[in-house]
């Protein structure tokens, strides 16, 4: 940052790497420093190389990067989310480790792993990336893979947005990463408070890295939002009315809805700090008229939604996997529908809670106080829903359901916890403690996290075409639990001791038994982490054994278990005429389920495009070339992305054509192999046995 | 499912219609933005140049949704627009007019005691 901007590298010089503090200083923190940015460069040429020698460039770029295929996005999706997942669980690692050793003395009134300014960093970075870039890309990425074939549609209403919205996303995840390696992150928490992050306080690159990865990876999310309302509202398969939809549809559909709602209100508020920060604006300085305030305001008005956008598919998932593994019908299905509804519309008139402290008089508080309560009541009716489907059902304890009964005992914790939170005068008891940390850690690991893995570990299979190990899954899920416990049920405690949140030291030794339980938790939870990398590899190298060709593992009752595992391109051979709620089941009720289709025709598929990387890139290099304030390269990129779409527009692209023949041969071969399989019972869905053709006859959904 | 889901209109036909529909929406867009910037720069009042161009901006949301968007309360697709329209504006009232109530209680608390210059702040004063 010293001297001038230069024309052609902005802002950039040698001395931005964590390489150069530590030359300048070895210490705990710039060490640590230093190796997450090698444990970034090192994973990088290891991709590289690893690519290189398996030759798996063309078959990268080709079947993955420029296909238009929702199932492949969403893969996409997950996959970006599991590695920033990574980043996120190992940072919450360092924090945990960092105030177990945090205690100041007279003598020394700092101490610890890092540096107060490189802590700030870690919660900062920390919270972006686990609710923009895992928890966001996770739900997105799984509504992208299920709800098409839920639906029994053929791909998202618009294949080709949904590309471009991954890759803003992915361009978004790239700014943050490579903040590790160029630069530093902002220091103003995940939420980046104005006037601290205006450019008096915050002179730096950090907060424009988080301002535009947020401006950039929102701005994928809003198109998703209209890409899933519309396939919603568009795609259904004949006969698949609204209150035939299964449940993971509905809550979809809350999302999609929120999504469109809720994200331009943070791309409004990003845009005015971005504003502040580079033309001299005064939306939220202290003078001239400015109001930081607002920014509370205006962000919280799309945090809140953003915090049901988390979980309802979440909810989706558990209630998908509370019917199925416990072989009967999901019960009140229309109050989970009201209830999912309610909760999508009531998110949106809460979000005050969120700043009950600022200075506004007693009504308001009280208003949005009650408000906040409200919204507990249907999520209270769907936790009684899902207990009262297990309830007196032939319950298989699967992963999924291990997942689910970690989300039943300590997800109500957290919403009670929250509901003590929704009473103004305890808020300010407890505001800004890590009471308040404790309580969002609460309800969004066992809910969002707990509910994605469930659903990536139940339909793994339609994906992959091989199951994912129950006993390494099993255990990935009790350290996850445990993990959570020995975590965040101590900050409870400390919170209610006095101790404010993201503080890089503290004075009181009281607290110290208790941060020694919270860094034991945070190893659970890199075991956890560890052990779920583990059950991917492991299952990989027993994919054989695991394979569940007849692509219905778990004798399910929606669409999506009536196609081969791993399902084909054009995913139904036919579009089903869908007659009831549980179509699947329904089926099964009648008899054989596996009925080829009386005829079969040419499908049109979209065609392959780099469309949505080349925006990627260009997205990317606009974020990076205003943080470093390269003006040619965002100039150049900013007329790239309208330039792309417009030369897009006016080229008649030709979809592939899929002949029927085609689909024909592989659909009998599927039917053929149906038929050659064993069925197997619910005892033996566990062992090798299941080849994905459940007996029917045991069908009780 | 090579059928289009578009209502299946003849594309030639439509045509001439489409573009009309565009280009009148371009043009009234062009002007409500022009006397925007028009009411900015004239000589009148500061209250009556946020409402003018609070009205321009309404009408150009309208403009944008009936012209470009196709959004029209007649025809095959009446109900789920009005739908949509009905709970996009709830939903932004929702975000305005809470915004309102808080943002104005808060600057009632902050600047009660302060001159009118805090009538020129962003924010609605009671």
């Amino acid at each position: 940052m010293s001297g001038g901007t230069s024309p052609i590298f902005g802002n950039l010089d040698w001395n931005v790497t964590p390489y150069t503090d530590l030359l300048r200083d070895v210490n705990s923190s710039t060490i640590v420093g230093a190796g997450a940015a090698s444990v970034l460069v090192l994973g990088g040429i290891a991709t590289l190389l690893l690519f290189s020698w398996m030759r798996w460039w063309g078959p990268l770029y080709r079947n993955w990067l420029t296909s238009p295929d929702a199932k492949k996005i969403g893969i996409m999706y997950i996959a970006l989310a599991l590695v920033m997942l990574a980043r996120g669980i190992i940072e919450g690692f360092v924090m945990r480790a960092h105030q177990a050793t945090a205690l100041g003395t007279l003598a020394q009134p700092e101490g610890g792993l890092v540096a107060p300014d490189h802590f700030a960093q870690l919660f900062s970075t920390h919270g972006t990336i686990m609710i923009f870039f895992v928890a966001m890309p996770l739900l997105i990425g799984l509504i992208n893979f299920v709800l098409p074939q839920q639906l029994g549609a053929r791909d998202m209403a618009f294949p080709v947005l949904n590309q471009v919205s991954l890759g803003l996303t992915a361009a978004g995840a790239g700014l943050i990463m490579i903040s590790l390696l160029v630069g530093q992150f902002g220091t103003g928490g995940w939420t980046m408070y104005p006037p601290y992050t205006g450019k008096i306080f915050s002179p730096g690159e950090g907060v424009d890295y988080w301002l535009w990865a947020i401006l950039i990876s929102g701005m994928g999310s809003t198109l998703t939002g209209m890409n899933f309302a519309v396939t919603i509202f568009k795609e259904r398969a004949p006969g698949m009315h609204f209150m035939r939809m299964p449940l993971f549809c509905w809550t979809s559909l809350c999302v999609a809805i929120m999504l469109i709602y809720a994200m331009p209100a943070l791309t409004v508020s990003s845009a005015m700090l971005a504003l502040d920060r580079y033309a001299d604006f005064h939306f939220f300085t202290n003078d001239a008229g400015g109001n930081m305030m607002n920014y509370a305001n205006i962000f919280w008005m799309f945090g809140h939604p953003e915090v049901y956008i988390l979980i309802l598919p979440a909810f989706g998932v558990f209630s998908e996997i509370s019917s199925t593994f416990s072989g009967k019908r999901l019960y009140g299905y229309t109050s989970l529908v009201i209830a999912s509804m309610s909760i999508a519309v009531i998110s949106f008139t809460v979000w005050l809670h969120h700043f009950f402290t600022m200075g506004q008089s007693a009504g308001v508080n009280i208003a949005f106080g009650i408000a906040t309560m409200i919204i507990g009541i249907p999520t209270g009716v769907k936790i009684y829903d899902w207990m009262a489907t297990m309830w007196r059902g032939r319950v298989r304890i699967t992963t999924p359901i291990v997942y689910l009964t970690g989300f039943f005992l300590l997800f109500v914790i957290g919403g009670l916890s929250g509901i003590i939170l929704a009473n103004p005068s305890i808020d300010y008891q407890v505001h800004n403690s890590t009471f308040l940390v404790a309580h969002f850690h609460n309800v969004i690991i066992p809910g969002v996290l707990y509910g994605m893995l469930a659903g990536i570990h139940y339909w793994f299979p339609k994906a992959f075409g091989f199951r994912l190990s129950e006993t390494w899954g099993r255990r990935t899920a009790y350290l996850f639990v445990g993990g959570f416990v020995f975590t965040f049920m101590p900050l409870y405690v400390l919170g209610l001791m006095g101790m404010p949140r993201r503080s890089p030291t503290f004075q009181n030794p009281d607290f110290m038994p208790w941060m020694y339980i919270a860094a034991f938790g945070g190893v659970l939870m890199l075991c956890a982490l560890a052990s779920l990398t583990w059950t991917f590899w492991t299952s990989y190298r027993n994919r054989a054994a695991l394979a569940v060709p007849g692509g219905d593992p778990w004798n399910g009752s929606t669409l999506e278990w009536s196609t081969p595992a791993p399902v084909p391109e054009w995913t139904f051979p036919c579009i089903p005429q869908v007659t009831a709620r549980n179509e699947w089941g329904e089926r099964k009720r009648a008899g054989d389920p596996w009925q080829a289709p009386a005829e079969y025709t040419d499908i049109e598929m979209p065609a392959n495009t780099a469309h949505g990387l080349l925006i990627a890139i260009a997205a990317f290099a606009l974020g990076f070339a205003m943080v470093w304030h390269i003006w040619w390269l965002a100039i150049l990129s900013l007329l790239a992305i309208p330039g792309m779409v417009a030369l897009r527009g006016m080229r008649v692209i030709e979809p592939t054509i899929i002949p029927a023949a085609e689909v024909e041969q592989a659909d009998r071969r599927f039917r053929q192999q149906i038929a050659s399989l064993t069925p197997v019972t619910r005892a033996d869905e566990e062992t090798e046995r299941n080849r994905g053709v459940p007996d029917i006859s045991e069908f009780a959904g | 499912m090579t059928k289009p889901n578009t209502g299946a209109l003849d594309p030639q036909q439509s045509a001439n219609s489409e573009i009309k529909s565009y280009a009148t929406g371009f043009v009234v867009s062009l002007a409500l933005t022009v006397g925007a910037f028009a009411a900015l720069l004239s000589d009148l009042p500061a209250t009556w140049k946020v409402a003018l161009i609070c009205v321009a901006a309404l009408l150009q949301i309208v403009a944008h949704l009936r012209n470009f968007l196709h959004l029209s309360f007649s025809g095959r697709q009446s109900r789920e627009d009005l739908l949509l329209v009905l709970f996009s504006v709830s939903l932004l009232a929702i975000m305005a007019g809470g915004t309102w109530y808080i943002m104005s209680d808060l600057s009632g608390r902050m600047h009660q005691a302060s001159d009118s210059n805090a009538a020129t702040h962003d924010v609605p004063t009671r």
